[in-house]
């Protein structure tokens, strides 16, 4: 066991050591002021969120890890995180976790977050273009389709004037505009 | 007559009018007035919750409001819209400050929110009020011994305190029919149509494994009540074939269409025809009779 003998280097630690002086030490309460970050202080890292998750496998960040480093205060490397957008928030984490975290409905009000510092994907903000300038996401293309099955060609009493206007006043105008 | 404020959202009228039909059929023999509401748009889906909390909030509550006004309940034949609107719903109804935010916002169009709306999915509303015993009376070709596997969507179940949405709904719901319910190990996982825009891999690779999940458990279709997991599930077998090389041959109905079949109606009433993989199984059962 020579090797041990040698104490040159840093310890060995089992996960990357966090560098203290960029902790966002107002982060946890940052979230916990958001609509579902009540519950945040109560995770007892458990992983019981990860166990649930479908998707954890190739992720970086699993969710115990996401709400641990919002714990901790990693304010930036949560907010700039793919996992944080590719969540496919099937609340199976939710459903699951044994103190209430609502760990779902958090990572929506962590993109929320990440949305107001314009930190978006791309594929995200052709959404949001799409949104206000159709003021929907699908729109009837084939309206022989719909008469075919006896239905109005046109979706009766849809409009969609004060959807747009709405969306241009708050952060949807923002994003789709600002480019 | 039990009447209702129909909110069709985008993407069934867009994508899946055979979705639209055949609810509008059945509900008609079940007895249910349903009415377009006027003046809505889009939901906004997941996505516009992501980017942009408020004006997410203020869409639906206006959606809302509108629903309020005759005192009727909201129905809706889509998961993303059902989720949108009981959530925004369950928010406001806890964070009056939110709510006084928003009805600032919908006076000005000459509106205001209560939160006394109630909103359902529409099949919902065909279990609690037509109840499985009136529907059963209106079978008259039973589906007896088709094997189905439900995918309920994750947006229809969970988060529990907000969906108040129980599984067994749609379980009863098609053992009304006479179909076989199919239970399989992935029932409640993901179907993937809210990561494809950021990462079509992983979606097909979701898509991917629910299916399989079914097809080992012998199921002979899936059923559906979401136009995007209803896409995701049926077209999207197109793009497991390309990447995978796997064939699976699973016909996607929604659960209309399977109702509307098994009280009598012909496959080109509810549009059949448009469902990418073809359904033949069920339309085997019927015929083999
Ligand atoms: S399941 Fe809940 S308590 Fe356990 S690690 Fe996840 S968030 Fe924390
Ligand atoms: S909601 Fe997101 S983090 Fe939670 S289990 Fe589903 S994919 Fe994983």
């Amino acid at each position: 066991m020579a090797e041990t003998d040698d104490k040159t280097g840093p310890p060995v630690t089992l996960i990357e050591p966090i560098d203290m002086t960029k902790l966002d030490p107002n982060f946890r309460k940052e979230i916990q002021n958001m609509p579902d970050g009540d519950e945040v202080n109560a995770c007892f890292a458990c992983s019981t969120c990860t166990a649930a998750c479908p998707i954890a496998n190739q992720w970086k960040y699993k969710p115990h890890q996401l709400i641990r480093m919002i714990l901790l205060g990693m304010r930036e490397e949560v907010l700039s995180s793919r996992e944080i957008w590719e969540c496919l928030t099937c609340f199976q984490c939710q459903e699951r976790c044994p103190q209430g975290v609502r760990v779902t409905d958090i990572i929506f009000d962590l993109r929320d977050l990440a949305s107001e510092e314009g930190k978006i994907p791309d594929a995200v903000k052709f959404l949001a273009k799409e949104l206000l300038e159709k003021g929907q996401l699908y729109v009837v293309t084939a309206d022989w389709e719909r008469e075919d099955l006896d239905l109005e060609p046109e979706v009766p009493g849809l409009s969609t004037d004060e959807f747009k206007e709405i969306l241009k006043r708050t952060r949807t105008g923002k994003i789709a505009g600002g480019e | 007559m039990p009447t209702y404020n129909l909110y069709m959202g985008c993407s069934v009228p867009a994508n899946y009018p055979n979705y639209e039909a055949a609810t509008l059929k059945v509900a008609e023999k079940l007895g249910m007035e349903l009415q377009y509401m006027e003046g809505v748009a889009c939901c906004g889906s997941p996505n516009l919750r992501a980017i942009d909390y408020f004006g997410w909030l203020l869409v639906n509550a206006r959606t809302l409001a509108i629903g309020e006004k005759n005192g009727h309940d909201i129905v809706t034949p889509c998961n993303g819209c059902f989720a949108a609107l009981k959530d925004v719903w369950y928010h406001l109804k806890h964070n009056e400050e939110d709510l006084k935010k928003v009805n600032e916002e919908l006076k000005k169009s000459g509106l205001e929110l209560k939160c006394n709306v109630r909103v359902r999915h529409v099949v919902e509303a065909m279990y609690t009020d037509i109840g499985i015993v009136a529907i059963k009376e209106r079978i008259t070709k039973p589906l007896d011994g088709v094997r189905i596997a439900i995918h309920y969507g994750c947006h229809l179940l969970r988060p529990k305190d907000v969906t108040e949405f129980t599984p067994e709904v749609l379980d009863e719901l098609l053992r009304a029919t006479g179909a076989t319910v199919v239970e399989y190990p992935l029932w409640k996982q993901c179907c993937g149509a809210t990561v494809l825009p950021v990462n079509e891999d992983l979606a097909v690779r979701l898509a991917h494994d629910k299916l399989k999940s079914m097809k080992d458990a012998e199921a002979e279709f899936a059923m559906v009540v979401c136009p995007a997991c209803g896409n995701q599930l049926d077209l999207q077998q197109f793009g497991i074939k390309e990447s995978y090389g796997v064939e699976f041959n699973l016909p996607v109905l929604f659960y209309p269409q399977i109702l509307a079949l098994a009280m009598g109606m012909s496959e080109d009433e509810v549009g059949l025809g448009m469902n990418r993989v073809p359904a033949d199984p069920i339309l085997c059962h019927f015929t083999s009779e």
